[in-house]
């Protein structure tokens, strides 16, 4: 009997050993540090280096089967340089959120993670689930500095500290309508001519005279709103929208969106717009993507932020040709930037090593191409300068190697272009993302750990009314005072005030 | 006389039944007829029993993925076959003690099983357990041990059985006869309880071959998944990539094109086909009447 | 002073030594009990690594947990994990909803379920019945984000089942199903019966069918008919099974089915009056917070709110027959 208690008690200490040792490393990191200490010199002094596993873990949508093959090239160029191999984690989006949660939480091999505002940034900064970059980037992220510099790499920042570092990517989203453009034709329609919402309603009036069973107009997709699509272009949501900057060019003061005068029309005008007939009665519980309706004749057009290159490939999923009208020019704010990040998690024992993968991942494009393509000659084939496809024989059902993930790996303008977009792609990507208007406040990134019961009651709040009013089958007259009303009971002013708090004294650090 | 009212009786029950039959079968129909159709005339018509167009497209879209598909569906059969094993007999063991109205501690001992039913720690203390003190991460244990007494439930249920439908004085007098506990439990007990032991063994049965949980917060090897676990992932990844197209590029769309409707259908018919191939074995330990005589003899 | 401090240790003394002496007949019950003290020890011990030792983590609801310092160093906040649950207007609503679709569907699912086995138990034909049995296990088997898509078929304004062939039939209008709340309290009921009903029935026709024949001889001898045999020996005979299933579902009161009110509505804002229950208000709230404090604070409300009424039914039951309690 004594046995068995005492083997309880023991199991019991080494859970609690184990509870007790998840946070143990925050005191680790300087002995860690310590042991690899002797390169702090220089990045580019491998001989120095411990050979170093980094595990690096990313979200895996598209083709990896051959990922074994692309890791053993990656080593190849990873053990000349920084002395490190990398052992690549693909986790699946579905899987993403719990087991990142579980492996932050517990103290697996991790040291690289993708992160991004939706897949909970800010409760990771928060929470010390990541490493602080400032003084890592400083010495070892030189090149990362060079691509993503100033108010950019702010954007993974919480709490005036970096935590996570933007790929290249577009930093920038410009919004608008985009349209079936064999209808355009048909009717004559001056898509140059379309500039605001008010110029689409005498477009989608058009359809719905003469093209009966099409809808004129659609969300983004199942589960947006029409209004949702395009609110980029109003204001700077400053990650959640729970307090807003309405403009680009005025003060840094937040406001309560729902409430504004800007809101009230714009769900104005979805009402209208539903009234008549443009959107379709059952949005609500539509489940397809807007590229298939269109396919299926069932739809003209949809709101959309939008890219350079964007047409092209939305013809492509629509099996049609598209146009787009664009209302605004290209917007650039923390959360347009903060969409997809990597960070430095606190269980890597060696995280100088992981910033100087990370470095690679920004300046090296052979390393960057293999990651985002596979080996050359294998899972693509050079067609004609920068440009590349599948080799002959290989197509998408039967590719090894189609991950789909250029956007997640560092700088993306290094990569090759696949065929099917135009050579000058990344030039004009470029170009988009230091054209475009940058919020004020890009750069600020709200911590919502000291308002989160708020943030958790509001949540409930917006789920209840938001779409519906947005896409306009909630009449505003009667249901915008009483979204506005149950908002404010559930706690939006305060969330709206913490957010102002925290906007100064960025503003203060950053002048 | 009695014989009439009987055969009414007899058809109203099949009335009954094949009313009740149609209600369950109608919406698998529609879910085996969409898994059948082309996604254009879903997107056009919405679901139908006869869709104007039929199409294999879904199941070509599984079929190109059949290596992991097959190996999942090994690894289900697998730890599906194992889990009910050792579930339904840890269960059996627990139970039986706790219906003899002379175990002492009975009560608090279903007391202990049942507050495990309420209260638990979440996600993230057992999983450290698991992982850091047992070392499971990416191990077919992890998709076995976590679901083995499912919560207790299925041990309570089986306690109340054996002492509701086991009268206390066979097994006094088969003690009596100088037979052992283990001896009653495994020769009287066991073979007295077919019908609930098939019923709880089905019931973990589909347990564990619906159980995408476990894989999804243990394995990373795509290696291990079982088969809800890939097919959910398979799933996922396509909606992910359908709804989040606008951070592709051109060249990289061709894998946003999957029928997503009619494969999402397909992969419940291959999901559930195989348990309702399977219920026939549970089935024939339903027998009427098992009760003392047949033990006796 | 001293007098009564040596008199208390003097009884003491004497009591433990009473305690020796009747331990001897404990020892002989514990040896004779061995064999079934041996059978638990698996189960006690799986209980007990697998739910009893992650119940550390009960802590959680009551810390700021931050990693960097460990759970264990974390601050204590008190309750304030838990205030959102109460924070909000809505927080009336969704115990409400709650609770009276779990007490609907505890009742009917067990009428339905016991019925549907009592029936099942009296077909003749063995391979009918077994025909039957496998057919309405059928919905159990498939998954709520299937159910959700095949709602959908039946329920969509424009191109749903109901709109489009049973109304017009009986001469009604169409009616929108997702932005009328009003109809969902039925939908979900009917959904939740239509997929759990089938599993159900399985329990109840296992403890059925482990009724000894030799009681309904003796009924139908003393001229019993079938009415009378269901009430007066079947139902009866299964009420301990009946009151178990009960009590086990009483204790998840406050738990929901997830899917069934969150996939199987579309997630639709317009039905949240009647759809919204703890489970998917904890699920909205935390799904950009993803915070471990809070949404261990919510399951631990969840099982102190079923332990109590539990704790409630169970004492009831055991005024009335001690042999059917849970414990």
């Amino acid at each position: 009997m004594n046995k068995r208690t005492n083997g309880m008690i023991a199991v019991l200490l080494a859970v609690i050993l184990v509870l007790a040792a998840c946070g143990g490393n925050s005191e680790g990191q300087p002995s860690n540090a310590g042991s690899t200490g002797n390169t702090d010199g220089a990045a580019g002094q491998t001989a120095e280096l411990k050979p170093y596993e980094l595990t690096v873990a990313f979200l895996s949508i598209g083709q990896i089967k051959d990922l074994p093959e692309v890791q053993a090239e990656v080593n190849k160029i990873t053990q000349a340089k920084i002395n490190a191999t990398v052992k690549f984690l693909p986790i699946d989006i579905g899987a993403w959120q719990q087991q990142m949660n579980l492996m932050l939480a517990g103290n697996e091999p991790l040291d690289i993670l993708v992160t991004s505002t939706g897949l909970n940034f800010g409760t990771q900064a928060a929470k010390g689930q990541l490493v602080e970059l400032d003084e890592l980037l400083e010495k070892y992220g030189a090149d990362i500095q060079k691509v993503v510099g100033g108010d950019v790499i702010k954007a993974g920042s919480s709490g005036g500290k970096i935590y996570a570092v933007p790929s290249v990517r577009d930093w920038a989203a410009d919004y608008g309508l985009v349209m079936r453009k064999d209808i355009v034709d048909k009717y004559q329609i001056d898509v140059d001519a379309i500039k605001s919402l008010d110029d689409m309603t005498a477009v989608f009036q058009t359809i719905k005279d003469n093209e009966p069973g099409m809808a004129a107009v659609l969300p983004e997709g199942p589960s947006f709103s029409v209004i949702q699509s395009i609110v980029g272009s109003v204001i700077d949501p400053l990650g959640d929208e729970n307090g807003v900057l309405v403009g680009f060019d005025g003060e840094l003061k937040v406001v309560n969106w729902y409430e504004t005068p800007e809101y009230a029309s714009l769900v104005k005008k979805a009402r209208d717009w539903y009234n008549a007939g443009f959107i379709p009665k059952d949005i609500s519980t539509n489940q397809t993507t807007s590229e298939q309706l269109i396919k299926a004749n069932k739809a003209f057009a949809f709101m959309a932020h939008m890219k350079p290159g964007y047409e092209s490939k939305e013809s492509l999923l629509a099996g049609t040709p598209l146009v787009a009208a664009r209302i605004s020019p290209a917007i650039s704010t923390t959360s347009s930037i903060a969409n997809i990040m990597f960070g430095i998690a606190r269980n890597s024992k060696d995280p100088e090593r992981a910033m100087m993968f990370l470095n690679l991942l920004y300046s090296d494009a052979e390393l960057v191409n293999l990651i985002d393509y596979g080996i050359k000659g294998k899972h693509y084939e050079v067609k004609e300068g920068n440009i590349i496809g599948f080799p002959a024989g290989v197509d998408s059902s039967n590719a090894t190697y189609n991950p789909t993930h250029g956007w997640m790996w560092g700088n993306q303008l290094l990569s090759h272009i696949w065929e099917g977009d135009s050579a000058d792609l990344w030039t004009k990507l470029d170009e988009f993302n230091n054209s475009a208007v940058k919020s004020k406040a890009l750069g600020f990134s709200f911590t919502a750990d000291p308002v989160k019961t708020e943030v958790a009651a509001v949540q409930n709040v917006k789920d209840q009314f938001k779409i519906g009013l947005e896409n306009g089958t909630l009449d505003p007259e009667s249901y915008l005072p009483e979204y506005i009303a149950k908002l404010k009971s559930a706690g939006m002013d305060k969330i709206v005030a913490e957010k102002q708090k925290q906007l100064d004294e960025w503003a203060a650090a950053n002048k | 006389m009695a014989s009439r009212k009987d055969n009414l009786f007899q058809i109203c029950i099949h009335a009954f039944f094949i009313i009740l039959a149609l209600m369950c079968l109608m919406p698998f129909a529609l879910l085996l007829t969409t898994s059948f159709t082309s996604e254009a005339s879903i997107v056009k018509e919405g679901y139908s029993l006869m869709p104007s167009q039929w199409s294999l497209e879904a199941y070509r879209f599984l079929w190109s993925d059949i290596d992991n598909i097959a190996r999942s569906y090994g690894i289900t059969i697998l730890v599906t076959l194992i889990g009910t094993f050792v579930g339904l007999s840890i269960s059996a063991l627990l139970s039986y003690p706790m219906s003899r109205r002379d175990m002492p501690m009975r009560k608090q001992l279903a007391f202990y099983v049942f507050f495990t039913m309420l209260f638990n720690g979440g996600l993230v203390p057992t999983y450290i357990i698991y992982t850091q003190v047992f070392d499971m991460k990416n191990s077919l244990l992890a998709l076995i041990i976590p679901g083995l007494l499912t919560n207790g439930f299925f041990v309570l249920i089986m306690r109340t059985f054996f002492q509701n439908s086991i009268p206390h004085d066979i097994i006094e007098s088969a003690s009596i006869d100088g037979a052992g506990e283990f001896k009653i439990f495994f020769r009287m007990i066991l073979p007295l309880s077919l019908p609930i032991l098939a019923t709880i063994g089905l019931m973990q049965t589909i347990g564990y071959w619906n159980d995408w949980f476990n894989g999804l917060i243990y394995i990373t090897d795509s290696k291990l998944f079982s088969l809800q676990n890939l097919l959910n992932r398979i799933l996922l990844n396509a909606q992910f990539i359908q709804n989040n197209a606008s951070t592709l590029n051109a060249g990289e769309v061709s894998n946003a094109s999957i029928p997503l409707e009619t494969v999402r259908m397909a992969m419940a018919v291959i999901g559930v086909v195989p348990l309702l191939c399977a219920y026939p074995f549970f089935q024939k330990y339903f027998v009427k009447g098992l009760v003392i005589g047949a033990v006796k003899g | 002073m001293e007098t009564t401090a040596s008199a208390a240790a003097a009884k003491q003394v004497e009591r433990s030594r009473e305690a020796r002496k009747a331990r001897s007949p404990v020892l002989k019950k514990l040896k004779r009990f061995a064999p079934l003290f041996i059978m638990i020890i698996p189960g006690v011990i799986y209980l007990f690594i697998n739910n009893y030792l992650p119940m550390l983590g009960l802590m959680i609801a009551f810390k700021d947990v931050n990693f960097a310092k460990g759970i264990l160093a974390s601050d204590w906040i008190g309750f304030k994990n838990f205030e959102y649950l109460f924070k909000t207007e809505d927080a009336w609503i969704i115990t409400r909803n709650t609770l009276l679709y779990n007490i609907t569907f505890i009742i009917l699912n067990l009428i339905i379920a016991v019925g549907i086995a009592i029936l099942l138990n009296e077909v003749k034909k063995k391979v009918a019945a077994r025909f039957y049995q496998s057919i309405v296990l059928i919905p159990y088997l498939i998954s709520m984000v299937i159910v959700g898509y095949l709602a959908l078929a039946m329920l969509s304004g424009e191109t749903g089942f109901i709109n489009k062939q049973i109304l017009p039939m009986l001469g009604i209008d169409p009616v929108s199903w997702y932005s009328e709340p009003k109809h969902w309290p039925v939908i979900l009921v009917i959904v939740n019966i239509w997929k759990n009903a089938g599993y159900l029935c399985i329990i109840y026709l296992a403890a059925i069918i482990g009724i000894d024949p030799e009681y309904y001889e003796a009924a139908t001898i003393d001229g019993a008919g079938k009415w009378r045999q269901i009430t007066h020996i079947m139902i009866p005979l299964i009420m301990p099974v009946i009151t178990i299933m009960t009590l086990l579902q009483i204790g998840r009161i406050f738990y929901s089915d997830f899917g069934l009110f969150y996939q199987v509505p579309l997630n639709t804002g317009e039905l949240l009056s009647t759809t919204n229950v703890v489970d998917t208000y904890v699920y909205r709230a935390l799904i950009n917070l993803g915070d471990i404090g809070m949404s261990s604070a919510a399951g631990l409300y969840q099982s102190i709110v079923g332990f109590v009424l539990v704790l409630l039914s169970n004492y009831v039951v055991s005024k009335r027959n001690r042999d059917n309690a849970l414990f």
